[in-house]
């Protein structure tokens, strides 16, 4: 987000010489650095995810790395295509897809209900705060086992499982967007003679969506980890236990193509709620 | 028609009537008295502004008349009833715009509207009508982000007059200004103030500001508060640079000497606060 903002700044920073400056020459000699600037800016961005890769190939071709625990990129890629004509990929993708939105989206569906009343009512707060401070505090990853325990080996327990670890991030982002509104516009909105019901609904939830819309975000990233962890632990399918299936059966090149589609996804799902996250907050200075 | 206005209208609009306010003290439980025996007549349709030294209770007078806080001893009516609360025939204008951030200009303003229950179909027509009457138009789909501090008041004025209160309540309202958006916005308000016939009172720390809005200066003593003198200001005629008319010069040297004492008292205080006891 903040290089994007400095990325506009700057933009507008040559625009603005060419504007004082008459037109003509000046304009086509600030043109041509424009399209330098753009052309290395882009190169700058991903200059370090290419090396990267390149080093991925090559090293183990060198015999730097050992090309039995990294093969080179080109043949995990390989891998990955024949994963994906099989049908295999696609079946793990989905399975670990299906578990990761049902955990977070009733995690959505349960935390920002019980934040908004937690932060609202006193009470509430008194009386469920210390028992969510103790849990909160308690690794969701140490909980993995008495969750397989009591609920078992199957989907519910791993749904359970995200469920919980997403439920913190979006609860404590609603509890406190809902009690650090501006105390300004409450009283503003009580003087038009809001009553509570209203002014809950007209001042406190808009002015806590962006908040709570960050502890979504936060709570979507961690959908895909922790559900990887469980799927490593114990399953039949999902992406984390085809990476750990293949390395237990020395399918290398596989295990690296389940890396490889599960940090696409991660970003992927990230930039999705960056921008839904974006348009919820344009107000936000 | 200011003056006729200060002459005829004696109908008392707002009386404040030996009213108390302690605030309770967090750590030693104790009481704090902001304000002590306050009375204070605001007549129908007059333009009243209230200086005193900083800390003296002027806000705090001020939630009292608006009803967001309740007296601790003494009366406050409206017309003749008591105030019990928050209501729409009061609008309050704060020295930090308090505009919704999340809402553009027309929406903060229409916002009052809905509070008020005007249909649907009126609010937007009405909205666009009063930022219109504090010159924005064309301003209506901005954020309060996107607007300077004149702008942001003007919007917090427009959404208090649309639903049009018999009184309005300013809180410093244009403090945080630059001078030149400072007067300019004292003419405007003087001009709507002319056309609505609302009553108003005024807060500021200004006695420019007091002499040249007010009709009559109410002037509060340190703390605990009370009204120590409400100055009567006529002028002959309000055409011309009011500032350079003698009298002018007189109201405000009139007021600025009750006010001295008053804040060399305030100085004293502060200091004994600020010294731990024991
Ligand atoms: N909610 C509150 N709880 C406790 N004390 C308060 C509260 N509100 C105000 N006070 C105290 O009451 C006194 C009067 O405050 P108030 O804000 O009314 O002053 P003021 O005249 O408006 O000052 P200023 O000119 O600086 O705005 C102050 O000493 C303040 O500390
Ligand atoms: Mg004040």
């Amino acid at each position: 987000m903040a290089d994007v903002q400095t990325g506009t700044r700057r933009a507008a920073g040559p625009r603005d010489t060419v504007w004082r400056e008459p037109a003509g020459i000046g304009q086509t000699r600030r043109a041509r650095p424009e399209v330098v600037r753009v052309a290395s800016k882009a190169i700058r961005k991903s200059a370090a995810i290419v090396l990267l890769l390149a080093l991925w190939e090559v090293l183990p071709r060198l015999e730097v790395f050992d090309p039995v625990f990294v093969p080179p990129l080109s043949e995990n890629l390989a891998a990955w295509y024949d994963l994906l004509l099989s049908g295999q990929l696609l079946e793990h993708f989905q399975a670990s897809l299906t578990r990761s939105l049902a955990g977070f989206g009733l995690a959505i569906v349960l935390a920002i209900p019980l934040g908004l009343l937690i932060g609202w009512y006193t009470p509430v707060a008194d009386l469920l705060m210390p028992l969510l401070e103790l849990f909160r505090n308690t690794s969701a990853v140490a909980l993995l086992p008495v969750f397989i325990l009591v609920l078992g080996l199957g989907e519910t327990s791993k749904i359970t499982f995200v469920l919980y670890a997403c439920s913190w991030p979006i609860l404590l982002n609603t509890v406190s967007g809902v009690k650090t509104v501006e105390p300004l516009l409450i009283k503003s909105a009580r003087s038009m003679g809001l009553g509570p019901i209203r002014l809950f609904q007209k001042v406190i939830l808009p002015a806590a969506v962006p908040t709570i819309f960050t502890g979504v975000r936060l709570a979507g990233a961690y959908s895909i980890l922790v559900l990887l962890f469980a799927e490593m632990v114990g399953a039949k399918a999902g992406l984390g236990y085809l990476i750990q299936d293949s390395q237990s059966s020395f399918r290398i090149t596989d295990m690296y193509a389940g890396i490889i589609t599960i940090s696409v996804l991660g970003l992927l799902f990230n930039l999705l709620l960056l921008t839904v996250e974006r348009r919820f907050s344009t107000w936000r200075t | 028609m200011t003056a006729t206005l200060s002459e005829t209208a004696t109908l008392t609009k707002i009386d404040i009537r030996n009213v108390t306010k302690d605030f309770e003290v967090r750590d030693t439980g104790g009481a704090f008295t902001a304000l002590r025996g306050v009375s204070l007549d605001v007549r129908e349709g007059e333009f009243l502004t209230l200086v005193g030294p900083s800390g003296c209770g002027k806000s705090t007078l001020l939630d009292l008349v608006a009803g967001l806080t309740g007296p601790t001893a003494g009366e406050i009516t409206i017309d003749g009833t008591p105030i019990t609360g928050p209501g729409l025939d009061r609008g309050i204008v704060f020295q930090q715009y308090a505009l919704f951030p999340w809402r553009t200009a027309l929406a903060n303003v229409v916002f009052g509207l809905e509070a008020k229950g005007v249909p649907r179909r009126e609010r937007e027509g009405r909205a666009r009508e009063y930022l219109g009457l504090v010159g924005l138009t064309g301003f209506e789909e901005r954020y309060p982000h996107e607007l300077s501090g004149g702008m942001r008041q003007r919007v917090a004025i427009a959404r208090s007059l649309a639903f049009d209160p018999d009184v309005l309540l300013m809180d410093e309202p244009f403090a945080a200004l630059d001078a030149q958006t400072r007067e300019s916005l004292q003419e405007e308000l003087l001009g709507i103030w002319g056309k609505t016939g609302k009553t108003v009172i005024f807060i500021t720390h200004g006695i420019d500001e007091a002499v040249y809005l007010g009709q009559r200066v109410a002037v509060m003593t340190s703390r605990p508060g009370r009204i120590k003198e409400v100055v009567d200001v006529s002028f002959d005629s309000r055409e011309g640079d009011l500032r350079a008319d003698p009298r002018f010069g007189e109201y405000r040297h009139h007021i600025w000497t009750l006010l001295r004492d008053e804040v060399a008292a305030a100085v004293v205080q502060e200091r004994k606060v600020a010294v731990p006891r024991g």
